[in-house]
């Protein structure tokens, strides 16, 4: 018999503790599937879980714990654990696509750094003619040039 | 007897052949489509041993499509 748990909204939230099953139905489009498979896959190592599609945005998602005889306490305490699993799926989620754009930039210059020395046919198309840029702290010369010896020039006689 | 659905937008059709597989041995199961749904009637030797079998199998074929990516596209 379905009854619904103290504290739990009663339209999302419905258990049958005689048959120690509590259930959360979850809209689809303020949670993805996703999210929804990935909360389901963290808790099938202590319970039994099943999707259900009552409706088209719906997907109903039963717990039952493993060890049976669960009473309403219990079940309200997975169901509520089970929620917080799926809202921090949804968000971890949301946090991958909006770096998206930053992890791919990071990759392709990593890849672009292990592609190695340019080719021959590279060297031919760059420019030489390019107008340099300006390093009026020297930060681009090499050590050999920053601290290579002067050539001594003679000294001219004094008068 | 223990009737299980899984609903093809939320479960792979392959998933759920290869959890059968795996639980062929110990107990029988009698596979069909309605609809939307697979149904999977599972029928063990007591009401305590269907519904652990039931349940690992629905277990199996939700781990076998969550690996898989989702259902059967």
């Amino acid at each position: 018999m379905s009854e619904s748990l103290f504290g739990m909204p009663p339209a999302n939230v419905d258990a049958d503790i005689a048959e120690g099953r509590v259930a959360l139905t979850v809209d689809t489009s303020l949670h993805s599937l996703d999210a929804i498979y990935a909360a389901a896959y963290a808790f099938i190592g202590r319970c039994y879980v099943l999707l259900e599609r009552p409706a088209p945005e719906r997907v109903r998602v039963v717990l039952a714990p493993k060890p049976s005889g669960a009473d309403g306490d219990a079940l309200r305490a997975l169901i509520g654990e089970f929620a917080n699993e799926l809202l921090s799926a949804t968000w971890r989620r949301e946090i991958t696509r909006s770096n998206r754009a930053l992890i791919e930039a990071v990759t392709m210059q990593a890849f672009a750094g292990a592609l190695g020395s340019p080719s021959l046919d590279d060297l031919e198309a760059f420019q030489f003619g390019d107008e340099p840029f300006e390093d009026p702290l020297g930060i681009a010369q090499s050590w050999e040039e920053k601290y290579r010896k002067k050539p001594r020039t003679p000294e001219e006689p004094t008068e | 007897m223990i009737e299980l659905r899984f609903h093809r937008d939320l479960y792979a059709g392959t998933a759920i052949d290869s959890a059968l597989g795996r639980f062929a041995g110990v107990a029988r199961f009698v596979r069909r489509e309605d609809g939307a749904d697979f149904v999977v009637e599972v029928h063990a030797q007591s009401p305590g041993r269907e519904r652990t079998v039931a349940g690992e199998l629905a277990n199996f074929a939700l781990g076998l499509t969550v690996e898989a990516g989702g259902p059967d596209r």
